[in-house]
This record gives structure tokens, C-alpha cells and sequence, in this order.
């Protein structure tokens, strides 16, 4: 592919002392080699649990893979299996597939907010010497979307466009430069209709809203999703002695992953269409893609190319693929699409902007007694996860704490920007900032200290949320004793000098979505894996589990190395076409590890009894007293009497071939019955402690994040070198969101930073030493204990940082990023309201402990055997939400206090006192009104 | 987008010979006289490690070693560095040896999705080059034009310093993938 490419089996330059070449030495895996390593090593007593004989340690309890761990690759640090390929410039990503013939497609896009297209004339640019096929909306008239309930996009413009930069119509040539000259000469007339930009006015009725969803339009509102919950007893929440009322601004921001979309579409001679394409969640592509071309879906095979990032950018199906398959099959040679920055921009799908009200309550001991909570937000031209994404701004924020009571009204609008869509931390990040920072906030009322406050407030492990959420593993407690220790929190909080400051926050995440998003009634399994083992000895790992760079081919390699005790190269996974790799439902909702991992087990366990097997044929030793250990399989009383991997593979392996094994997941039966019951639920739940400390220049506003320590609970650390990583490039991100990060709208609704220059992502001198700190609380269903890392470890930065920043200066923000403009504003408006003349003249907040302290600390220290207890198991008394307020466990809370509500739908009373998202609640469906539109 | 008068971007400019040597190998190609070093060396030369991640200098995915400084060929003109050295991450492994800094990269976390890490690994050996043992805040400054979104830096930063102690001679660099050479048939313990 490369010329002057060196790096070549055979090429070494290494010269013996008597001055001959050593040929083909090479310090990187060469294809095809053979045994340099003769002897078995010893076992690994290191990494093998105590409760099996080993020295690792398990305080939080035993775990059902605990038998099959071998002490090879499990909870080692271990460098990515495609590290190398990275390193050397060898990782194809989506722009470097260049196949035989290609040609370039271009995309026209949309000028205006809003338009209808009157008329598209492409005869010029098809007359254009070298343009080999136009097309626009008319040859794609099918919808399609990532959710089936809320298809609402096309390949490109079939009627309207719906965001400046929204698909018109497309162009392949020979080259680039005609391309765009052709995109240049196709004549659009539209008809400009009025653009919403605020989402406030998308609850509004309009004559013409950007989708229209027939009987179940919400009136004639911008409204795209609405949610209304209601848990618990609100009844007292006016005898509160604590309450915190925050209303908040988060702005959008964007995934920023450094690789842009590119697509490659190639119909292959046998009329098959190959698509290569840097996806997040090939599966769904393909569903979309065989919708949109009318063809099935075993004529389409998604090869997913590395990923350059994604972080949720990449996981919609996206037009730009469906034009590349549309452009192709016309031209009837390949085509190439790669994104410029700026249209990176416009595709977005990216954190959605927000606007976020919350008032939290707490009684006099110290008990949350409720979180009211309203989010609406601002979806953009399309649907993408919306969806899911209003519930997700809601219940992922009914845990850690134990509640009172919850209500939450969101809705998500349809406005005429690029979509909003998933980005990591799904919905959940703004709203926790909100209830973190109440927190805070109430325990500087209540004069405690927040961690206290809620050390002494959190679910224990085996418990369920107040919306019924099944919590298995918790180490919230662990994490929080973590981070206070490690950044010596009770000498600094509220005790360090004015422009000084230091913060927590908590997060809380699922892992894995207890639901697939196409529910499919035939209960087929969320992921699948299949093991291949020939007679090389070579373990083939088909898996469809996209790695984004956040290494899902290491995990499960790793935990098939572990089960079958072979060293990591021995496995080779294949996880890049949709042709050979099982379904498997994409790197989203962190639930890759989880679940993949959990069937990639499950197929090494079959292959394991195989092995097993023939060795206890050959060796006449029963199967319960041979040990699995690098390449070997022996007796456990006498390690001499064993056989090697090979011969026992080969002995299972007579008059049959090659070992073949399957292995699947799917999330076990859980959850309430309420409408939306199934938003947030997830086989486990990941939780996350941080501490930040913070520099704020008060003469400018400059926050500048010095420290954090980053404590999350991922269960157990398949590959501690991946989690540290993924916490710390959570914290990057997060902290641009908090700092820096900001899609700006202008007056007229512009995009006007759609390049990396003006959105600000934090640079390396933005960056804070991190310290890292796994918790593992091993999670009785994870593989051998895992949870995710991915998503949950961004959560607690922000709130972290923004109670950080009022520790320094004694003023909250709520209105994020914090740009230096926005604390310098409050600081003047504080010394103006106080009657300071000098900044440096600011009172820091002090903390004089109420008597309150010392009872959650009494409290909390109960709540800590407690939890021991019930995370190895001793405990197996059932806790609900609500046992704090005396509630009994057994029973329902419904039936023990009348005024315990479970309720998704508002009351006629509750209709008339709606906050600013609740009030979408006042308009009714068209299919209930009298003469439907 | 399409205003009234309309300026056509055809035909291009005209082609010349561009020749330079890129990781030990003399190009000479036919490009047009204004084209970007970038485009030149991913459609041209095939030297598809060099990234384009923004077209503006703003990213650092697409930085390469010309005459063994650190630039970004998407702000340079092809024929502006005519005749020079061109070093890009295919080229900065030792024979068939990976670097110590791409060793450092794949064992100490450096790389995630991998997309930043051929700016990064340029920038970093062009440090390297000069500054046999940079403190934290030197490499910090060595790498600030350069975006990673997956692993906030940190350890970056670690690879690089591993390398460096590595290119010292201070640390003996870890047994590289010998494993790769495992025989599926080992010999027992006795």
C-alpha cells in the first residue's frame, strides 16, 4: 500500500560480529512465527482470587468467574491488541480505505435554517465533464433513524431542510476538485420558512413544525418527546429544612473526536454493497442501510474500519452513508465521502444544550426528601437518541441517594440546529451537575460536610432505586473514603485562601441498557461471540463489539486468554464485518465490556470443557482435578503428569476439525411496569466519586482545574491501563465541557465555531494531574466482576469543578462552560451587591459544623458495615428506596404511605403548575382532540 | 451556498514534478503547483498515517518531520518543502524495529483510537531529537498543538517520558512481544 514502507518480515538490519545480516528479527509480532517460548510459566498467584488460592485480594466478595480465572491476562495492565498497528500507521481508518477505481462524492448542503425545497435542478452539474452521478432526495425516499419509534431522517432532502447544513443532494467525480464544482452548479430553490432556534419556543403551537408525527403530534408544538414522573411522597417536602433551587444553562458541545466521517460504498461485482464506514454501531447502520437501499439486509456488509474516536458521534446511522451507497450504485464504481471539520459540526449529534431547573429538600436529618427535577432540551433537526435521552435526564439521577421523593418532568424539542444525539454520559451529565452542585449547596445550609451528607444518604449494594432500578455492586462508599484520603479533603475544604478552591462530585451510571433499542420479541441476545480454534492452535474471536479505541478487542481477548490460559497473542479477534461477525448491538450505553465480555466467556467456558475433556481422556485424571495454565492442562497434585494445549485441542479436535463455540448475552428480567419503566434500567450500574481542586484568578475570571482525584467503581479492572485511561480522558472531556467547551449559536441562530480553533477543547496545559483510583466492587454478573468505565467517570467532573469554583470565590455559575467572561461578570456583580471594591477582598465560604455533622457521621459509619455486609453477600435482606424513612422492604411503599405516588402522567391540579419543560404536558395529541389537523 | 455569480474551481492549477525524499525513499510525483504537502503525501506518496483531522492546523493529526522539524503538511505547500527530508510515522521505526517511542505509545496507553497518535508520535521523536531528557513541562510544550480527545494527555506524556529513559539508556526496553512467538505445545514444568 505504502511505499518506502520498512517494516517488512525479513528486513532487519541487525548485523552479527562477523559482520552478516540477521534477517526477519523483529521486535514486533510477525506473522506466522513459531515457538521461541518452550516452557509453561508458573502460575500467577498475583492475579488469581484468594477464595481460589491465590494472593488477589477480594474484599468486596467472590465472584462466579473466580474458578475460571488463570492468573494470564485478567486485571494486568495490558496494552491494546491493535497498540501496534496504531503506532505505525497502519489503523485504517474510515478515509484510508482507498479501493481500485474510487471516486469522491461531495454533499450539497442546506444555507438555511429552515426551507421548504421547491426545486433542484442538477442538469449542470451533471453535464460537468467527470461527474459520474447526482442524486438527491428523490432516489431515497425511505425514513429512517436510530430509534424505530422516531424515524425521522432521510438520506437528503425529501420536502424541507431542517438545519443549515442539513443533506440536498450529492455528487460523485473523478476527483475532488470537480466534485465540489459540481456541488456548485446544482440550482436549489426553496422556500424560507421561520426557524426556531429557541428551544422555550418549541412549546409552542406553529403552523408548520420542523416533523410532523400525524395522530400523535404533541398540538402543533416543536415537541419531540415529553416524560413525566412522579415517585414517592411530595407531601411533606414544605417542612423541609434545607432547599437548594438551581436553574441552570448548559450549552451544546460536540464529541470533538479528532477523525472526521468518512465513508467508502462499494457495490461489489456480485451486486453486493460493501460499506466501509468508521461506526460505532455497525448493526444499526446496516438495518438503515438495507431500509434506505431497498435491498436485504444480507446484501449489505458493514466493515467497520477503525474508529478515530467516537464517544456517541458515531453511533446514528448517518445520510452521508446511505449517499455513498446511492452515489455508488449509480456511478457503479466505489465512492469515497470524507467530512471537512465544519461538517462534522453540522452532522453533531452532540451533547444536547439544556436548560435544567432543580430544587432539592432535605429534613432536619439530613435525609434527601426529594429531587424535583425539570430538563428541557434541545434536540435539533432530529430526533437521533432524543428519545431515550429525555428519560435519561430524569432517572439516572435517582441514584446513589436514597429519596423521599422524585418528579420529573423533561421534554425534548425539535429546533432548527444540527441534532443533538448521544454523547458520553448519555443525558445523564447535565442534570447531574444540577443535583450535584444542589448538594453541595444544601450541606452548606444544613453546615455539613457534602461528603457526609451523602455518605450518609446512599443505597447500599443490592438495593433498588426509588423509580425501581435493581442496584447490584455499589462501591459509591469506597470511592467517596477514596477521594477524601487521597486529596486530603478535611484539611482543605472551605479552609483554603480566596482564589483557592476544592470540590466533589458523585456520578452514577448504567452499563449497558437493560433493553435493546430494537426490542425484538424472539428475545435475541444483546451480544454474541464466536470462538474458532483450528489446528494451529490460533484462537479466532468473531465479535461484532465495535472497539472505538476504548479497546472492547482487548477485553475480550483478554477474557478468553484468561479462561483457555493462552497467552493474548494466541487470540486473534476479528470484530470488523457485519459478513462475519456475529450481531451485536455497538458501542453504546457502556455496554460493550459488560456484555461481550459475558458472551465471550461463555463461548471460551464450551471450548474450555472441551479441552478439558480430551485431557482428562489422555491423562486419566478426572476433570475437577486438572489445572488450565499457559499452554498446558495437568494435574493439580502433580504439575508434571499434563499435556500440552496443542495435544489436547487436537484430541478434541479428532473427526471433527475445528473447535467451534457460541456464546451470547442478554439481560436478565428486571425492572418495574410503569411507562418508561424500562429508560435507564441496566444489568449493572457503575458509580464514581471526584474530587477537583481549582485556581480562580479573581482580577480575570480564569479557572484553572490543578488536581483531581478521579475514584470509579468499573467493578473490576479487566485491563486497569484501559480504565485509567478512559477516567482520565473523561475527565478531558468533561472539563472542556465545564471550562471551555460551547457550540454558539449567534443571533440568527448561526453555528459560528463549527472548527477546532473556536470550540475550545482543552489542550494539554488545560489538563489537571489526575489520580486515578479503580474501586472494585465486584458486580455479581459482570465478567469476572466488570463493570463499564467508559461514560460514568465524566459525570462527577463537572459538579466537581463548578463546587470547586464556588470553595475559591463563594459564587456558583450556572451557566456552563465557565468562561472566564461569566466569572468575572458574577464577581462584579457580587462586590457590587456587597459593597466591595477589590477582588481580592471576596469572602472564601467558611464551614462551622452544625450539630447535624456528627449524626450523619454516626449515621454513615452504620450505613458502612451495613453495606460490607451486603456486598459480600451476608446480608441478602431485600432494601428498597425508602427503607431510610422507615419504609419495610418487604412491602411495596405504596401500600404503606397513602401518600406514595407512582405516576407518569400529570393530574388536571399538577397541569396548572408546570415548570418550563412540564408545561409541553399542556398541550394534547392530536388524536385526542376533536378535529385532528 | 450557491450565490449568483458563480466562480468555477476548474480547471486546476497546472501539474509539476514534486520531488522529495520521503522516510528514505526519493518521490518524484506529478502534483498540481498548489498542492498541500497533506493531500500530496495521502493520495500521492500513500502515506496514509499521516492524518487529516481539521485542514487547519488546529488538530496536529496530520504533523510530519521535514528536514527533522515537526510541521503541519496541511498548512504547507507541496513545493514549498521540494527537495527536503520528509519523515512520517511509517518512517520512524528503526529498520523493521518499532521506535522506542511507538513501543512507549502502544505499552504505556498512549494511543486509544489511535487517530491523534501519528502527530503526536512526529512531535514527540522531533523532541526526542533534540531533548534526551525533557522535564514534564517540556513535553507539555512539545505537544501542545496537538489534539487528543480519548486519553487527556496524561499518559502521553508517560509514553514519552518512558521513551525518553528508554533512548537514554536508563531502562532497558521491555521484552517486546515475545509472546507473539508462543508455541502452542510448551514443555511441562519439570
Amino acid at each position: 500500500m505504502t511505499d518506502g514502507y520498512r517494516q517488512q518480515p525479513g528486513k532487519g538490519s541487525d548485523v552479527r560480529v562477523d559482520g552478516k545480516r540477521v534477517a526477519g528479527k523483529l521486535r514486533f509480532n510477525p506473522p506466522g512465527s513459531g515457538g521461541s517460548r518452550p516452557e509453561m510459566k508458573e502460575r500467577d498467584l498475583d492475579f488469581i482470587p484468594e477464595l481460589e488460592g491465590g494472593n488477589e485480594a477480594q474484599p468486596a466478595g467472590s465472584h462466579l468467574h473466580d474458578k475460571y480465572r488463570t492468573g494470564t491476562t485478567v486485571g494486568k495492565r495490558t496494552p491494546l491488541v491493535d497498540a501496534n498497528a496504531k503506532v505505525t500507521g497502519q489503523a485504517w481508518y474510515g478515509d484510508d480505505v482507498r479501493l481500485p477505481n474510487e471516486i469522491i462524492g461531495r454533499i450539497l448542503r442546506s444555507p438555511h435554517h429552515y426551507a421548504k425545497v421547491i426545486s433542484i435542478d442538477t442538469s449542470k452539474a451533471e453535464a460537468l465533464p467527470g461527474v459520474l452521478a447526482v442524486s438527491t432526495g428523490e432516489d431515497a425516499p425511505q425514513k429512517f433513524g436510530v430509534l424505530p419509534v422516531t424515524k425521522d431522517e432521510h438520506a437528503m432532502a425529501v420536502e424541507k431542510v431542517r438545519h443549515v447544513g442539513d443533506l440536498v443532494a450529492c455528487v460523485a467525480a473523478v476527483d475532488e476538485a470537480t466534485a465540489r464544482e459540481a456541488v456548485s452548479l446544482i440550482k436549489v430553490e426553496y422556500e424560507i420558512l421561520d426557524a426556531i432556534h429557541d428551544p422555550k419556543k418549541g412549546l409552542l403551537d406553529v403552523d408548520e413544525p420542523i416533523h410532523w408525527r400525524g395522530k400523535y403530534h404533541i398540538g402543533s408544538t416543536n415537541v419531540q418527546k415529553r416524560v413525566f414522573q412522579e415517585f414517592g411522597d411530595r407531601s411533606k417536602l414544605d417542612q423541609s429544612s434545607a432547599t437548594h433551587h438551581g436553574k441552570w444553562k448548559f450549552m451544546g458541545v460536540n464529541h470533538g473526536f479528532t477523525e472526521p466521517h468518512a465513508v467508502v460504498a462499494h457495490w461489489d461485482s456480485n451486486g453486493r454493497l460493501q460499506l466501509y464506514t468508521p461506526q460505532q454501531v455497525p448493526h444499526y447502520a446496516h438495518r438503515a442501510l438495507a431500509t434506505v437501499l431497498d435491498v436485504p439486509m444480507h446484501q449489505v456488509n458493514v466493515i467497520r474500519t477503525y474508529v478515530g474516536g467516537g464517544f456517541g458521534g458515531k453511533s446514528d446511522p448517518f445520510p452521508h452513508e446511505m449517499c455513498a451507497a446511492i452515489l455508488a450504485r449509480k456511478a457503479g464504481r466505489p465512492v469515497r465521502i470524507t467530512f471537512d471539520r465544519e461538517e462534522v459540526f453540522w452532522v453533531n449529534r452532540g451533547r444536547h444544550p439544556s436548560h435544567i431547573e432543580v430544587e432539592m429538600y432535605a429534613d432536619d436529618d439530613g435525609r434527601i426528601s426529594g429531587f424535583e427535577i425539570d430538563a428541557l432540551i434541545d434536540g435539533g433537526g432530529f430526533a437521533s437518541f432524543g428519545h431515550v435521552t429525555s428519560y435519561y435526564n430524569g432517572v439516572l439521577a435517582t441514584a446513589p441517594y436514597e429519596l423521599g421523593s422524585f418528579h420529573y418532568t423533561g421534554a425534548r424539542v425539535w429546533t432548527n440546529k444540527p441534532a443533538s444525539g448521544a454523547m458520553r454520559g448519555h443525558g445523564a451529565v447535565n442534570t447531574r451537575c444540577a443535583i450535584e452542585v444542589g448538594l453541595d449547596d444544601m450541606a452548606d445550609q444544613l453546615q455539613v460536610d457534602p461528603i457526609d451528607l451523602r455518605l450518609a444518604n446512599l443505597l447500599p449494594p443490592h438495593s433498588k432505586t426509588i423509580t425501581g432500578f435493581r442496584i447490584t455492586s455499589n462501591g459509591m462508599r469506597q470511592a467517596l473514603n477514596r477521594v477524601r484520603e487521597g486529596s486530603g479533603w478535611d484539611e482543605k475544604f472551605r479552609k483554603m485562601p480566596l482564589g483557592k478552591g476544592i470540590g466533589m462530585g458523585c456520578g452514577f451510571f448504567i452499563s449497558g441498557s437493560g433493553l435493546p433499542i430494537h426490542w425484538d420479541p424472539n428475545n435475541f441476545p444483546h451480544a454474541t461471540v464466536h470462538i474458532q480454534i483450528d489446528m494451529d492452535g490460533g484462537v479466532t474471536v468473531h465479535t461484532g463489539a465495535a472497539d472505538i479505541g476504548q479497546g472492547s478487542n482487548t477485553a475480550v481477548a483478554q477474557v478468553v486468554a484468561e479462561v483457555l490460559a493462552l497467552p493474548i497473542e494466541m487470540i486473534h479477534v476479528r470484530s470488523h464485518e457485519s459478513d462475519t461477525s456475529p450481531v451485536d448491538l455497538g458501542s453504546y450505553s457502556s455496554r460493550v465490556t459488560f456484555m461481550n465480555a459475558n458472551a465471550a466467556i461463555s463461548a471460551a467456558l464450551e471450548i474450555r470443557e472441551e479441552l478439558l475433556n480430551s485431557a482428562s481422556n489422555i491423562l486419566e485424571i478426572p476433570v475437577e482435578k486438572l489445572i488450565l495454565n499457559d499452554r498446558r492442562i495437568y494435574s493439580k497434585r502433580n504439575p508434571s503428569e499434563g499435556v500440552s494445549y496443542l495435544e489436547a485441542l487436537h484430541k478434541s479436535q479428532e473427526d471433527k476439525g475445528a473447535l467451534i463455540a457460541s456464546g451470547a448475552y442478554r439481560t436478565p428480567p428486571m425492572g418495574g411496569v410503569h411507562k418508561g419503566a424500562a429508560a435507564g434500567l441496566a444489568p449493572a450500574y457503575s458509580f464514581s466519586a471526584y474530587v477537583a481542586e481549582v485556581e480562580v484568578d479573581v482580577e480575570t475570571g480564569l479557572i484553572k482545574c490543578t488536581d483531581v482525584w478521579a475514584a470509579h467503581d468499573c467493578g473490576k479492572a479487566l485491563n486497569p491501563l484501559a480504565v485509567e485511561g478512559q477516567i482520565i480522558g473523561s475527565c478531558h472531556m468533561g472539563l472542556g465541557q465545564v471550562l471551555s467547551e460551547q457550540m454558539v449559536y449567534g443571533r440568527t441562530g448561526h453555528l459560528q465555531n463549527p472548527n477546532l480553533l473556536d470550540y475550545k477543547i482543552p489542550s494539554v496545559h488545560e489538563m489537571p494531574n489526575v489520580t486515578p483510583i479503580i474501586i472494585e466492587s465486584c458486580d455479581p454478573e459482570g465478567p469476572f466482576g466488570a463493570k463499564e468505565a467508559g461514560e460514568g467517570p465524566l459525570l462527577p467532573i463537572l459538579p466537581a469543578v463548578v463546587n470547586a469554583v464556588y470553595d475559591a470565590i463563594g459564587i456558583r455559575v450556572n451557566d456552563l462552560p465557565l468562561t472566564p467572561d461569566k466569572i468575572w461578570s458574577a464577581i462584579t456583580k457580587k462586590m457590587k451587591l456587597e459593597g466591595i471594591d477589590d477582588p481580592q477582598n471576596l469572602p472564601p465560604p467558611r464551614l462551622d459544623f452544625s450539630e447535624l455533622q456528627e449524626k450523619l457521621a454516626a449515621r454513615s459509619s452504620e450505613h458502612n458495615d451495613r453495606d460490607v455486609r451486603r456486598q459480600r453477600a451476608e446480608d441478602t435482606e431485600p432494601y428498597i428506596n425508602g427503607v431510610l424513612f422507615g419504609f419495610d422492604p418487604n412491602t411495596p411503599p405504596e401500600e404503606q404511605d397513602g401518600d406514595w405516588k407512582i405516576s407518569v402522567k400529570p393530574t388536571s391540579e399538577q397541569l396548572d403548575n408546570l415548570r418550563l419543560a412540564g408545561s409541553a404536558w399542556s398541550k394534547i395529541e392530536q388524536r385526542k382532540m376533536e378535529d385532528g389537523k | 451556498m450557491v450565490g449568483e455569480e458563480h466562480v468555477s474551481m476548474l480547471p486546476q492549477a497546472p501539474t509539476k514534478i514534486w520531488k522529495a525524499e520521503v522516510n528514505g525513499r526519493q518521490n518524484e510525483i506529478l502534483a498540481p503547483s498548489n498542492a498541500i504537502l497533506l493531500d500530496v503525501l495521502r493520495d500521492k506518496v500513500g502515506t496514509l498515517g499521516v492524518k487529516r483531522g481539521c485542514d487547519m492546523g488546529t488538530c496536529g493529526c496530520c504533523t510530519v518531520m521535514i528536514d527533522g522539524v515537526p510541521r503541519l503538511s496541511c498548512l504547507t505547500m507541496a513545493f514549498e518543502v521540494q527537495d527536503s527530508k520528509i519523515t512520517t510515522v511509517e518512517g520512524l521505526s528503526e529498520g523493521a524495529h518499532l521506535a522506542p517511542i511507538q513501543q512507549c505509545f502502544a505499552e504505556h496507553g498512549g494511543s486509544q483510537c489511535g487517530f491523534c497518535t501519528p502527530g503526536f508520535l512526529i512531535v514527540s521523536q522531533a523532541l526526542l531529537n533534540e531533548n534526551k531528557s525533557p522535564t514534564d513541562q517540556e513535553v507539555s510544550c512539545a505537544i501542545e498543538g496537538n489534539l487528543c480527545r480519548c486519553t487527556g494527555y496524561q499518559q502521553i506524556i508517560e509514553s514519552i517520558q518512558a521513551a525518553a529513559a528508554i533512548n537514554r539508556g536508563d531502562v532497558e526496553p521491555a521484552k517486546p512481544a515475545s509472546e507473539a512467538h508462543s508455541n502452542p505445545h510448551p514443555s511441562g514444568p519439570n
